[in-house]
């Protein structure tokens, strides 16, 4: 009767001796396991990305040649405009570089691109995030900007030995200074909780009084270079009504965000040439 | 024995649940649909195995899911534990053999999940209505998608058994 009895409340004795375990357990040993946990997981996403290559790969190989004839076409077209945008830009900063030095203006921080393939999209109602497909073994560092051919992606959270998770810019965590397009003054962009249904959006605040936005002409949310992570200019999104915020002293407003966040396959990573260095360029 | 085989059984079915789901999941975000099937990753453990070789499944079961997505690590860990031993204590009651009651159990354990998730993670945007209605649509999308999922699971589950010639009765009989 009595061992009956024993056997009944044995997994509550367990649960408890665990919790108890658990709560004692030092946090260096809960990061180890996750860490080691994460990192038996992530050949398995890295395999399937390279089989959807692979994919990719044998569906293209199934097209004929005059379609093939006619991509190589198309893409030699691509390749001489961005030629002679190269050209352009390398003139542009030249001219840049020389106008900087005449009127004595402090260096730009310059970033090295690192393209990587998307190997899992996870956006729901408690999180918004991608895993890529470089992680330490291409000196991914946490913080970095994530951007895509439509602007900001997100930020790097936390980096793996061969995979990487983003935060994405839909995300209520996440939060930068932004401006509108031809407007310098600073705003503040936060991402808010997804509804589900329709365009992802975030939110913009901090915004001056003087600043009008329609629908008939909504305006550019572009970042800024203040916070040192995004290089300026990067497109955030579309902002077609602003109102007063709880302030009464700036305005607030929704940004519309570009629905291809939503099924983002390979994205750029802006890994800083010259790293800020807080303890020593702190004033 | 210290580990039944069918745990390591189990837990490799729970791996390869949860790299499925994550992967349907992945590819389903341009509808805005996310699945969250946790609830059959529960019941085979609590319902065949005895308490040792249940505890290992269900705790490296909640590790395993814990590493796969930003929470703070240990919710899953010891919310699978906490529903499992439920489970585990009410065991008797229910017919394993069967997969009508697993079902229901699969239902009940994810829909813990859910709101294990919300209340952890969601805290701070209760006051939203857009969190309530992903919410909403994540919850029905996933007790929808467990109706076709779990029976396959414990099938899964079981012809693994009769793969490797283990028992594939549960460990205590239902009272009848």
């Amino acid at each position: 009767m009595a061992n009956i009895r024993l056997e009944k409340i044995k997994p509550l004795v367990a649960l408890g001796v665990f919790l108890v375990a658990w709560w004692v357990v030092p946090t260096t040993v809960k990061s180890f396991l996750r860490v080691n946990f994460s990192e038996f997981q992530a050949p398995a996403w890295v395999a399937t990305s390279y089989l959807d290559d692979l994919e990719g790969f044998w569906a293209r190989r199934s097209h004929s040649k005059v379609e093939l004839i006619e991509a190589g076409r198309e893409v030699a077209r691509a390749k001489s405009l961005y030629q002679f945008n190269a050209q352009r830009k390398e003139t542009l900063e030249n001219e840049i570089q020389r106008l900087e030095a005449i009127l004595n203006l402090p260096s730009r921080r310059e970033f090295r691109y690192e393209v990587a393939r998307v190997v899992r999209r996870d956006l729901n109602a408690w999180w918004q995030q991608i895993i890529i497909r470089k992680g330490k073994d291409y000196d991914i560092p946490e913080g970095a900007a994530v951007v895509f051919s439509g602007g900001v992606v997100g930020r790097v959270v936390e980096v793996n030995a061969f995979t990487s998770r983003v935060e994405l810019v839909t995300s209520p965590n996440f939060r930068m200074a932004a401006n509108f397009e031809g407007d310098e003054r600073p705003v503040v962009y936060q991402g808010v909780v997804q509804g589900g249904l329709g365009a992802p959006i975030g939110s913009v605040r901090d915004a001056p009084q003087d600043v009008v936005a329609s629908t008939q002409f909504p305006l550019k949310l572009v970042s800024t270079r203040l916070g040192g992570t995004f290089p300026p200019g990067l497109m955030i999104g579309r902002v077609s009504w602003l109102e007063p915020g709880s302030t009464g002293i700036f305005q607030a407003g929704q940004v519309e965000l570009d629905t291809s966040l939503l099924g983002l396959r390979e994205v750029a990573v802006l890994i800083p040439l010259y790293p800020i260095d807080f303890d020593s360029h702190a004033p | 024995m210290l580990l039944d085989p069918r745990a390591i059984l189990m837990f490799g079915a729970n791996v390869l649940l949860l790299y499925l789901t994550l992967l349907v999941n992945s590819a389903l975000t341009n509808w805005s649909i996310y699945l969250l099937l946790m609830g059959p990753m529960l019941v085979f453990p609590a319902l065949y195995l005895r308490h040792q070789s249940y505890f290992i499944c269900t705790l490296l079961t909640g590790l395993w899911v814990d590493a796969a997505f930003p929470v703070p690590y240990g919710l899953f860990t010891i919310g699978f534990l906490f529903a499992g031993a439920f489970v585990f204590q009410m065991r008797i009651r229910f017919r394993a053999e069967h997969n009508y009651h697993p079902i229901m159990l699969a239902h009940g354990l994810n829909f813990f999940c859910v709101v294990l998730l919300t209340l952890t993670m969601g805290f701070s945007y209760i006051s939203s209505p857009g969190f309530w209605v992903q919410v909403f649509v994540t919850s029905l999308a996933s007790h929808l998608a467990l109706v076709l999922v779990a029976p396959w699971f414990f099938n899964f589950e079981r012809m693994l058994f009769e793969l490797c010639r283990l028992d594939t009765e549960p460990e205590d009989f239902p009272m009848l």
